[in-house]
C-alpha cells in the first residue's frame, strides 16, 4: 500500500485528553480519502500530524515505502514530499501567483520551473493570472492557486484542510467537481478533511469518519451513507445529518 | 521521538541565550540584597529610606490620579464626540510624548522663573511684580505637573483605542435605555475602560519611577536620585544596589496591584469585525467647551514648550558650535541605531522561538525579558555595571595575554551602554514583533515548510517580508526611546561621550537653559515626526 498509518495518538500540551486516539488506516496510490467529522473531532489534527506540523505521542507513518515517522524517526515537514492546501489557502500576500508557485520549485532549472508553473496553471485553468497578487483574486481563484502551488512540486501526497469552507455555496459545487478532476488528472493521492458530507461524498473514493479522536467508520461513500452517487445531492442532505449524529 | 527534544533547534538555543543575557544582570540586584551592609546603608535606612519612599510614592500617586483623569476625559471626548478641531486633536494630543519630561521641566522652569517670559511680561508690560514663590515649580507639585502633562498620552492613547473599538454596542445600549452623557460616562465608560485606564496609568507610574531628569533638576529626593548619589557621591555601589533592590520591590508591588486591579483581565484589542463607535456631533456651548479643553491641554503640554524651545534656539543660534551639535547628534543616532537593530534582531529570534515551540516555557520565558521595561533605568544601570565589572575581572588574564594594560575594558566601553539599552528597551521592540507574529499567524509558515522551505528560508522569505510593518514600527519606537533616555546614558556612557539627551541635560543642569534648547528641539522634532508617522500615516483607526 502507498500510505500506512498505524496507531496514531496525540495529546495537546495544555490538555490531558487525547485529541487523537489510536488511529490506523491505509491509502492506495491515486486514491482520494476524506476524513469526515464535526468540529473538534480531531480531523484537522490528523492532517497536521501527517504533514509533520504536529508531533504525535505515538504511532507510525509510512509513505511510498519510506518511513516518515515512528518512535525513533521524525522527518521534518519540508523533507516529507507532502503538499498541503490550507483552509484559508495561506497564499503569500507579498508574492504574485507565479512567485507563489515558484516558491516550492527551488530545486529545478529556470526553464523547468517556468514549464511546470505553466502546466499547473493550465491544470487549474488560471493561465494569464501569473502576475496577479492574491488580493486581486476571487475566493475560488485563490483556492485554485493554492492547489496549483501544492501540486507543482509533484508531491507524493496532497493534504487539503476544509478546502471548501471559505467558498460560497454555488462555488463549492463547481469547485468540488473541478478539484476531483484536477486530482485525478494529476494522479495525485490526496487526503482531505471536511465536516461536510456532501463534499466527502462528491470527492472521496473512501471516507474515514472520525468522532472524538477515534475512527468510527471507514468505507466507500455509498457504503457509509447507504446511497449511490446518482442519488446525490438531494438525499444526501438528510443522510448527512443522520451520519453525523451516529 | 521525544516531542520536546524535537523542538531544540537553532532558534531555541539562540532565544534561550538571549533571554539569559537579558535577564541575568538583574539577578545581581537580587543577590546584592544579601551582601553585608555598609555604614552608609545603616545611615540611609535610618534617616533617608522613608523619605525616598514617601516622595516617590507621592509623585506616583498624584501623577497617576491626574494622568488618569485627563487621559480618560480626553479619550472619551475624542472617541465619542465630534467637535471643531477634533480630527487634529485626535493625534495631536499624543504629541506631548515626544517631549522627554526633563526637557519639559527645564523649559517650564525657564518660562515661569524670574527672567522668564511670564514674569518679564508682567513686570515690563503691566508693571506688576508678582511674588516669585508663586511661580516656583521646582518642587513636588511642580514635578507632578510636569509628569502629568507629558505622560497623560499613555492613558489617552490606550483608553481612546479601547473606547473607539470596543464600546459601541454597550454605549448604544445605554443610550437606548435613556441614559444621558454624564450617566453613560460614570456608569458605563469608566467601568468598561477600567482595564485600559489601569494599563495606561501603570505605564505612567513606571515612567515616573524610572525618571531621573526631572527630580534631579528640581532637587527632589527619590529612589532614582538616591541611587545616583549613593553611588557617585558616596562611592558606595553596595548601598546603591540595596536601594535599587528596594525600588525593584516597589515596582513589583505596583505590578501586583495592577494585576489585582485588572481583576485578571487581559487587554482585548480584538482587531477583527469591530464596529467603530459612531460620533455624536456637539453643538453650541458643548462644542466650544470641548474645543477649548483639548486646546488648553495641547497648548500646555506641547505648543507652549515647543514655541519656547524654538525661541531659545533662535536666540542662541551659533552659540553652541555646529561641530559640537553634529558630534552629539551622530553619537545619539549611532547608539540608538545599533541598539535598536540588536533589539529587533533579538526580538525576532525570541518571538519566532515563542511562536514555533509548543511548550509553556516558550511562552513564559519571553515575558521575563519584558520585565526589563518595568525596572527603572537606575536599577538596570547598577545591574549592568556590576555584571560588566565582574566580566572584566574574569577576563583580566585574556586582556593581559593581548597586552592590554587596563583592568577595565568592557566596563568602560560603549558596549556596556548598548547592553543596558537592549535590556531596558527590549520589551518595546519585542511587543511590536510579537504582535507582528500574532498577526501573520502560523499558516504561512506552515505553507512554506510544506513547499519544502526550511526554517531559515521560511523566516527570511516569508516571515520577515510579511512583518515589515512590525519591524519598522518596533525599530522606530525603540530608536525614539533611546534618543530620549537619560539615567542609563549618564551613568554608562564612556568618558566624554555625549548624546543629544545628556548634552541637553548637562546644559540645563548648569543653568544654561537656552543652550540646551538646540539638542532638546532635535530630540522633540525627531520624536514628534516618529509619533506622527505612527498615529497618522500608519493609522490606528478609527
Amino acid at each position: 500500500m502507498f500510505i500506512d498509518i498505524q496507531n496514531l495518538s496525540f495529546t495537546y500540551s495544555n490538555s490531558s485528553m487525547k485529541a487523537i486516539n489510536d488511529i490506523s488506516f491505509t491509502v492506495e496510490k491515486g486514491e482520494v480519502i476524506s476524513i469526515l467529522g464535526r468540529s473538534g473531532s480531531g480531523k484537522s489534527t490528523i492532517l497536521r500530524i501527517i504533514a509533520g506540523l504536529e508531533m504525535p505521542n505515538g504511532g507510525s507513518f509510512i509513505l511510498n515505502g519510506k518511513k516518515i515517522m515512528d518512535t525513533r524517526t521524525f522527518i521534518q515537514p519540508e523533507k516529507r514530499g507532502i503538499g498541503m492546501v490550507f483552509q484559508d489557502y495561506a497564499l503569500f500576500p507579498h508574492m504574485n501567483v507565479e512567485e507563489n508557485i515558484l516558491f516550492g520549485l527551488s530545486k529545478m532549472s529556470r526553464n523547468d520551473k517556468k514549464k511546470r508553473t505553466n502546466e499547473v496553471l493550465e491544470l487549474v485553468e488560471l493561465e494569464g493570472f501569473e502576475k496577479r497578487y492574491p488580493h486581486q483574486l476571487s475566493g475560488g481563484q485563490q483556492q485554485r492557486v493554492a492547489l496549483a502551488r501544492a501540486i507543482a512540486p509533484e508531491p507524493d501526497l496532497i493534504l487539503l484542510d476544509e478546502p471548501f469552507s471559505n467558498l460560497d455555496t454555488d462555488l463549492q459545487v463547481k469547485i468540488r467537481g473541478d478539484l476531483r478532476r484536477i486530482l485525478k488528472k494529476a494522479n495525485t493521492t490526496a487526503i482531505f478533511v471536511t465536516h461536510n458530507v456532501n463534499d466527502a461524498h462528491a470527492l472521496a473514493d473512501r471516507i474515514v469518519k472520525i468522532k472524538d479522536g477515534k475512527i468510527e467508520k471507514i468505507g466507500r461513500p455509498c457504503d457509509l451513507l447507504g446511497l449511490s452517487t446518482s442519488e446525490l445531492p438531494s438525499t444526501v442532505e438528510k443522510a448527512s445529518e443522520e451520519l453525523l449524529t451516529v | 521521538m521525544n516531542r520536546y527534544l524535537a523542538n531544540v533547534n537553532g532558534w531555541t538555543i539562540g532565544a534561550i541565550l538571549i533571554i539569559i543575557l537579558l535577564f541575568v544582570p538583574n539577578v545581581s540586584i537580587v543577590t546584592g540584597i544579601f551582601s553585608p551592609a555598609s555604614e552608609n546603608w545603616a545611615h540611609i535606612k535610618e534617616y533617608m529610606l522613608l523619605k525616598y519612599i514617601k516622595s516617590s510614592l507621592t509623585l506616583v500617586f498624584f501623577t497617576a490620579l491626574f494622568t488618569g483623569a485627563i487621559g480618560l476625559s480626553l479619550a472619551w471626548l475624542i472617541a465619542q464626540y465630534d467637535f471643531p478641531l477634533r480630527n487634529f486633536m485626535k493625534w495631536a494630543l499624543i504629541l506631548p510624548l515626544s517631549i522627554p519630561p526633563f526637557i519639559g521641566a527645564y523649559t517650564y522652569h525657564g518660562i515661569v522663573n524670574y527672567t522668564g517670559v511670564i514674569q518679564k511680561t508682567l513686570r515690563n508690560q503691566f508693571d506688576i511684580t508678582p511674588n516669585p514663590a508663586f511661580f516656583d515649580i521646582m518642587n513636588v507639585p511642580g514635578a507632578i505637573f510636569i509628569y502629568t502633562i507629558f505622560l497623560y498620552p499613555y492613558v489617552y492613547m490606550i483608553t481612546r483605542i479601547f473606547l473607539s473599538h470596543q464600546s459601541a454596542s454597550l454605549i448604544e445600549s445605554a443610550r437606548t435605555l435613556g441614559k444621558g452623557p454624564w450617566e453613560i460616562f460614570s456608569k458605563v465608560v469608566i467601568p468598561i475602560s477600567r482595564v485600559s485606564i489601569i494599563g495606561g496609568v501603570s505605564l505612567v507610574v513606571l515612567e515616573v519611577l524610572n525618571d531621573y531628569g526631572v527630580v534631579k533638576y528640581f532637587g527632589i529626593q527619590t529612589f532614582s536620585t538616591a541611587i545616583f548619589q549613593t553611588w557617585f557621591g558616596l562611592g558606595d555601589l553596595d548601598s546603591s544596589i540595596k536601594l535599587a533592590a528596594s525600588l525593584m520591590g516597589i515596582v513589583i508591588f505596583i505590578l501586583i496591584i495592577e494585576r489585582l486591579l485588572r481583576g485578571g483581565k487581559q487587554y482585548s484589542y480584538s482587531t477583527t469585525k469591530v464596529r467603530p463607535l459612531p460620533l455624536v456631533k456637539l453643538k453650541g456651548k458643548s462644542a466650544v467647551f470641548a474645543t477649548i479643553y483639548t486646546l488648553i491641554i495641547f497648548s500646555v503640554a506641547f505648543l507652549i514648550p515647543v514655541i519656547q524651545l524654538i525661541d531659545w534656539v533662535i536666540l542662541t543660534f551659533g552659540k553652541v558650535p555646529m561641530e559640537e551639535v553634529l558630534t552629539y547628534t551622530k553619537n545619539s543616532v549611532t547608539v540608538a541605531v545599533i541598539s535598536a537593530t540588536l533589539i529587533i534582531v533579538f526580538s525576532l529570534i525570541v518571538g519566532n522561538f515563542s511562536r514555533i515551540v509548543h511548550h509553556k516555557l516558550a511562552k513564559l520565558l519571553p515575558k521575563l525579558t519584558i520585565l526589563g521595561y518595568s525596572i527603572p533605568g537606575a536599577v538596570i544601570a547598577v545591574a549592568v555595571v556590576t555584571t560588566f565589572i565582574a566580566l572584566d575581572r574574569n577576563f583580566a588574564p585574556i586582556y593581559q595575554f593581548f597586552g592590554v594594560e587596563s583592568a577595565l575594558v568592557l566596563s568602560v566601553s560603549l558596549f556596556m551602554l548598548i547592553s543596558a539599552y537592549v535590556i531596558r528597551f527590549f520589551a518595546i521592540g519585542y511587543n511590536s514583533i510579537e504582535s507582528g507574529f500574532d498577526k501573520i499567524g502560523t499558516d504561512f509558515r506552515d505553507a512554506s515548510r510544506m513547499l519544502g522551505a526550511n526554517s531559515m528560508r521560511t523566516f527570511f522569505k516569508i516571515d520577515v517580508p510579511m512583518m515589515k510593518g512590525a519591524i519598522i514600527s518596533g525599530f522606530v519606537l525603540v530608536f525614539v526611546d533611546i534618543l530620549k533616555e537619560i539615567p542609563l546614558t549618564l551613568i554608562l556612557r564612556p568618558f566624554n561621550y555625549d548624546t543629544l539627551a545628556t548634552k541637553a541635560f548637562q546644559y540645563a543642569s548648569d543653568e544654561k537653559i537656552m543652550e540646551a534648547s538646540q539638542a532638546s528641539l532635535l530630540i522633540v522634532g525627531v520624536s514628534a515626526i516618529a509619533i506622527i508617522v505612527f498615529h497618522k500615516l500608519l493609522r490606528e483607526e478609527p
